[in-house]
């Protein structure tokens, strides 16, 4: 028998052998009769729901809910705002997750956990959803509030973050375009940890880019609330004085507290004000709104925090929050590649759970980032997270992980080749 | 005591059951140890595909055509240092020598 076969088919047998698990509800049930809901799809929750049906050989019962209409990848979009690419490049379907998995799509907005009854309220039909397993992935929201004046700047189209690819990444293109040569951009990053360390910076490569070929006399102005480049650091400082000398200028120990509209002026904590043609303010961060509603986010108000065998909410039984919404373990990014990984833990742990068996109590997780410092050419990071028991965290493993060399235009080639294929392993 | 820490090692649980289980456990503990299996393996997925089935000319190496003994020495070499690569030798060294053969038994070409 084909031991890929053998994990699902054993598992209904199995889970009445060792008996049915008691859910915090006090209803038992199995992995065939629990309601799995997962909520966003993005990396981590399409990951989660496909690998949720994968690991129980297709017997659990998945509902998958997803605001957008389809997949806009964020990795990438950073050349989508330097325009070497469009966005359609970037967008996949969801439908593959219902045709080749079986998982029911709804396509809503979660607006409502009622914890206690254990139903999403959903916000376009107005209707309940039950659950016996809820697993969260709605990826950050941002804090607009933070920075004075920047919902205004926003409102009035002034101000743009596109840190959630779609409608806002090509508007940036559009306004970038628009802008005469001469012109200043102008890039805010806020204290880590936000999503995407490097995209900042790989942003700022991407618009000077764009300028060193089309707008050759305009600069890109990095403004950072860190003291130093917070990933890849040498690479990307060697990149922008090789690649664009005289266009990028990089200013650390910046924190911006406010942006004039009307002037196009940001506002620093202790600096001179700054005006810019083009502002890409990008606010402090945190958990999905989802998240920090239901009183999850029990970090600093900002993170959720998890149990990391199973990322299960540290203050919600039967709640599991994976990505970029959760307190991550020391040097472990808020990335897409992490949110993967996340999903495919946390889906086998629900999977055991749900056959009473017991968690791996040896989760191991990777990432990999890779950044386009051009069009073509390409630097990465990576890291290796084992799953300590003695500490119940994640820590990296000494002498595994590190940077590229240099940038190369053979890992601009494994870039789109990472991009397809997790774009598969989450999809399709 | 967890169904895991029975078994000595995974590979136990995977090829044979501990003497003294009986077959109830031995069976749960084995369809447990192919979960954690093919989890671990599922960390390779999003660069090489899932089960091991990267997308053909996508710019990613493929994996599906080595055998499990092929792709384990490659990973130990990658380990090691004796492989060259971009990514792989720093992501082999934070796998033990276990977990990157278990890996490779799953991934293997049968």
């Amino acid at each position: 028998m084909n031991r890929r076969h053998f994990i699902g088919q054993g598992t209904a047998a199995l889970g009445l052998l060792a008996g049915l698990p008691a859910l915090a509800s006090g209803r038992a049930v199995n992995l065939q009769s629990a309601e799995i809901v997962v909520v966003g799809a993005g990396y981590g929750g399409a990951t989660a729901a496909k690998y949720l049906r994968l690991l129980s050989g297709n017997t659990a019962r998945v509902t998958l809910i997803e605001p957008n209409p389809v997949f806009i990848s964020c990795p990438l979009s950073n050349l989508v705002v330097g325009g070497s690419r469009t966005l359609d490049a970037l967008t996949q379907s969801y439908d593959t997750l219902h045709t080749n998995h079986g998982i029911t799509l709804v396509r809503d907005t979660v607006t409502k956990i009622d914890p206690d009854k254990r139903t999403v309220f959903l916000l376009g039909s107005g209707k309940t959803l039950a659950y016996d397993k809820l697993l969260l992935s709605p990826g950050i929201s941002l804090m607009m509030d933070s920075i004075e004046g920047l919902a205004q700047a926003n409102d009035a189209g002034v101000t743009l973050q596109a840190w959630k690819a779609g409608p806002e990444t090509i508007a940036l293109h559009k306004q970038l375009a628009a802008m005469q040569d001469g012109g200043v951009f102008a890039i805010t990053i806020p204290e880590q940890p936000y999503r995407c360390p490097p995209g900042p910076y790989e942003r700022a490569c991407q618009v000077a880019d764009y300028f060193k070929k089309n707008k050759p006399k305009s600069k890109v102005l990095i403004f950072d609330a860190n003291q130093d480049v917070v990933s890849k650091p040498g690479l990307f400082k060697k990149a922008w004085s090789e690649l664009y000398p005289g266009i990028i200028e990089y200013r650390p120990s910046h924190t911006v507290m406010g942006v004039d509209p009307k002037t196009r002026t940001l506002k620093f904590d202790i600096q001179q004000d700054v005006r810019a043609d083009v502002l890409n303010v990008l606010p402090p961060m945190r958990a999905g709104a989802l998240v920090v509603n239901a009183g999850l986010a029990n970090s600093n108000k900002r993170w959720a925090q998890v149990h990391y065998l199973n990322f299960e909410s540290t203050v919600a039984k039967d709640i599991h929050v994976i990505g970029d919404s959760v307190q991550n373990a020391a040097f472990m990014p808020k990335s897409a590649h992490m949110a993967n990984q996340h999903a495919k833990v946390a889906a086998a742990a629900i999977v055991a759970e749900l056959n009473n068996w017991e968690v791996n109590p040896n989760p191991v997780l990777n990432n990999t980032c890779y950044s386009f410092v051009d069009a073509t050419q390409v630097v990465h990071v990576a890291s290796v997270h084992q799953y300590v028991a003695a500490e119940k965290t994640y820590k990296t493993v000494a002498g595994s992980g590190g940077v590229s060399p240099s940038p190369s235009t053979l890992e601009g080639e494994y870039a789109w080749g990472w991009a397809r294929n997790i774009w598969a392993d989450s999809l399709a | 005591m967890g169904i895991f820490n029975r078994c000595l090692t995974l590979a136990l649980c995977i090829g044979a059951c501990v003497f003294g289980m009986n077959d109830s456990v031995c069976a749960q503990t084995q369809d447990a140890a192919l979960l954690y299996q093919r989890g671990l393996a599922a960390s390779c997925a999003n660069c090489h595909g899932t089960d091991g089935k990267g997308i053909t000319n996508a710019g990613m190496p493929l994996i599906s055509q080595l055998t499990p003994q092929e792709m384990l020495a490659q990973l130990l070499a990658y380990k090691t240092g004796a492989l060259a690569g971009t990514i792989m030798p720093q992501l082999a060294k934070g796998y033990t020598d276990e977990q990157l053969q278990s890996i490779a038994n799953y991934l293997g070409k049968k």
